[in-house]
């Protein structure tokens, strides 16, 4: 394995120097963060001994609870496709707030060519295109105009960045607003619901997981055999001798934005034909919990360190919080403090877990 | 067709520059809201069909301090009075003050304002009263699970809103009082959990719920959106709905449509259009120096399967 060049091009990774992937450390606190739900399942009166994962009503064929084990991950793989991306330009040392606004301006313009142009026999009464008859379109339609608004928006937040040299924070701040506004003017505030079955069908039972998972792998591969993925890290490690070492840092990061756009628009798309609807509030928050997943994760956001697959784990963490909550019967006020402290708490030990290793060397 | 009626509104109420014209400041708790957005609509279209009344629409993005701003702007810029959809109910008394000590006519739209017994004369609201929303909601589905023959025993689950919100706070006490009375104390509620309005979130949640296993006959929802939520949830697990009472509020569009296809059983009708061009006559009222009605209640009405088809234009 010590063959294996990682890094910049020419750069070797010595994988054998080091202790244990930083996966490994997420993937501990997940099944501890599991066993925790388990014990609490046991101890506490009123849950009466039920399980979190495992099967205690003998309603599945095999001896886990198999509707939990899909919601867990049916729940994250929306805000999972956008911390794909969020991952990406983490790693270079940035950070994208816009994604949610994204996530709704996209919803609103793709959902508007996804429309039918009758529901139960009635015209359709959300249908924003129905003078021009822009209605029943083939899917392509608005998957295509879709994933257009998402990496217009990501161009435009790359291109600030790489060439006005504005800090990432502003320039996907002032998108994060911008979209926002664009997806409440698009129709004046009224949401657009009732698209064709194929459009449907994008996000229908556990399609969702499988897009994410589609995508995770595909990422996955990109950032670590590709030469896209060796600069992005390259650029978020050091970007001035990324840029000494010929790499183009200013095409490589509208590139890089452009594509967490592009997966903002996916998590749209898949999100407005789960829903069947599209609306002008959707996706609020997303940003920041994507970026939370990425962090638990383990991605640093001083840049040039992470991966897909911590991403990927730090999803399945939220997952498991959010239906633990759920089966605990949490009280709702509770659940929201709750995560807010794991979200720092996973950052305060990743820190002392760098120090420590540093003071090792 | 309407969408470009409100472009066409907009635009003029933009380039509009008659002087005689009344000016009326409106602040809006948020934009990105359905029922708001019917509400703020319906306004502006009342205005576009007076000569001369001018509409400034400001969103005040769920900001108590940034809609004190936008009316102490509406002040200093002179319009002649104000419409306020308040961010937060209990932080009403700034704004009260702002208008009296300048002398320009309020009116509160929609949210029920704190101060609303104690508001100087001339200032007014105009609105529903929450309590009657959830409460006829939950009031049908215990009369829809009598009928079905489950009054010896019935379990619910509960969608709450935005916890912050009064009207999810209270939507959610009519619930638990409706369930607490003798004709409905057979209805056992087992877990209440806030979607925040959504319906990703309701649908998830109710993912969840279903992944115990545990059988239930009810689910109430703060909202048509989080009810529609459910409904997806329990479809795409196979649960029948014809087995299942769902309740909503605000009767959209989806909602309806929802009930036609037999899946939604209840939901109550808050006349969104009709509050916003009460709150537009009022204003106009009270910038003439007339005297107005200070607490104008236009009431919910319940709909079901049996009339919802008069209410197939309404929201």
């Amino acid at each position: 394995m010590a063959e294996a060049t990682h890094g910049t091009g020419g750069l070797k990774y010595d994988h054998s120097k080091r202790k244990r992937p930083q996966e490994f450390n997420v993937l501990i606190a997940l099944v501890l963060i599991v066993a925790t739900f388990e014990i609490l399942g046991q101890v506490l009166p009123y849950m009466e001994g039920q399980s979190l994962l495992f099967d205690t009503g003998d309603r599945f064929d095999t001896i886990f609870n198999e509707a939990r084990l899909r919601i867990i991950i049916l729940q994250v793989a929306i805000v999972g496709i956008i911390a794909l991306g969020v991952t990406q330009v983490i790693i270079t040392g940035g950070i994208d707030l816009s994604s949610g606004s994204v996530v709704g301006f996209t919803a609103m313009v793709a959902m508007s060519f996804a429309q039918v142009a009758e529901v139960n026999g009635m015209a359709n009464p959300r249908a924003i295109f129905l003078d021009q008859g822009w209605v029943n379109l083939p899917v392509v339609v608005p998957v295509a105009v879709g994933l257009c608004v998402g990496v217009f928006a990501g161009l435009i937040n790359g291109s600030l960045i790489a060439y006005t040299g504005i800090p990432p924070f502003i320039a996907t701040l002032g998108m994060m607003v911008s979209a926002r506004g664009a997806a409440s003017w698009w129709t004046r505030g009224q949401p657009v619901s009732f698209p064709t079955e194929g459009y449907a069908a994008i996000g229908a039972g556990m399609m969702p997981v499988v897009w994410f998972l589609l995508l995770a792998v595909l990422f996955h591969i990109v950032m670590r055999y590709t030469v896209y993925g060796k600069h992005t890290y390259a650029i978020g490690s050091n970007i001035d001798a990324a840029r000494m070492s010929g790499i183009n840092v200013k095409r490589h990061l509208t590139l890089v934005y452009s594509i967490a756009g592009m997966l903002a628009a996916v998590a749209a798309i898949v999100l407005s034909a789960k829903n069947l609807t599209a609306q002008a509030g959707m996706g609020i928050m997303y940003e920041l919990d994507a970026i939370a997943m990425a962090v638990i994760g383990g991605v640093s956001l001083q840049g040039g360190r992470g991966s897909i697959i911590g991403t990927v784990l730090g999803a399945l963490i939220f997952g498991v919080i959010i239906s633990g909550f759920t089966y605990l019967k949490l009280d709702a006020y509770y659940q929201e403090m709750v995560k807010g402290a794991i979200i720092v708490g996973a950052v305060v030990l990743d820190q002392w877990r760098q120090r420590r290793n540093a003071d090792r060397v | 067709m309407k969408t470009t009626l409100i472009a066409a509104t907009a635009l003029a109420s933009l380039v509009s520059t008659s002087a005689m014209a009344e000016t009326i400041g409106v602040s809006m708790a948020r934009f990105d809201d359905n029922f708001l957005t019917v509400l703020r609509n319906g306004m502006i279209e009342t205005a576009a069909e007076m000569d001369d009344v001018d509409l400034q629409v400001e969103d005040a993005t769920s900001d108590v301090a940034k809609q004190l701003n936008q009316i102490k702007n509406f002040i200093a810029s002179g319009v002649d009075a104000m419409i306020v959809n308040p961010v937060d109910t209990s932080a009403t008394q700034a704004i009260t003050n702002a208008a009296q000590s300048a002398g320009v006519p309020l009116v509160y739209v929609n949210r029920q304002p704190v101060n609303v017994d104690t508001l100087p004369d001339n200032q007014a609201f105009v609105g529903s009263n929450e309590v009657e929303s959830g409460t006829l909601a939950a009031f049908e589905a215990c009369k829809m699970l009598r009928a079905q023959g489950k009054s010896n025993g019935a379990k619910g689950y509960m969608l709450m809103g935005k916890l912050s919100n009064q009207a999810a706070v209270q939507r959610s006490q009519d619930v638990r009082d409706i369930v607490g009375i003798s004709m409905c104390n057979f209805i056992d509620l087992i877990d209440e959990q806030s979607a925040e309005w959504s319906r990703n979130m309701a649908q998830d949640q109710m993912t969840n719920w279903l992944s115990s296993g545990e059988d239930f006959d009810v689910v109430f929802s703060n909202n048509d959106e989080m009810a529609i939520g459910a409904i997806q949830a329990m479809k795409a697990s196979g649960i029948s709905m014809d087995d299942v009472v769902v309740t909503g509020v605000d009767a959209t569009q989806d909602a309806l449509l929802s009930m036609a296809a037999g899946d939604l059983d209840v939901t109550v009708f808050q006349d969104a259009a009709g509050q916003g061009s009460g709150a537009l006559d009022a204003a106009l009222a009270l910038a003439n120096g007339e005297d107005v009605n200070q607490k104008v209640y236009i009431p919910f009405k319940l709909v079901t399967p049996d009339n919802m088809q008069s209410f197939m234009d309404e929201n």
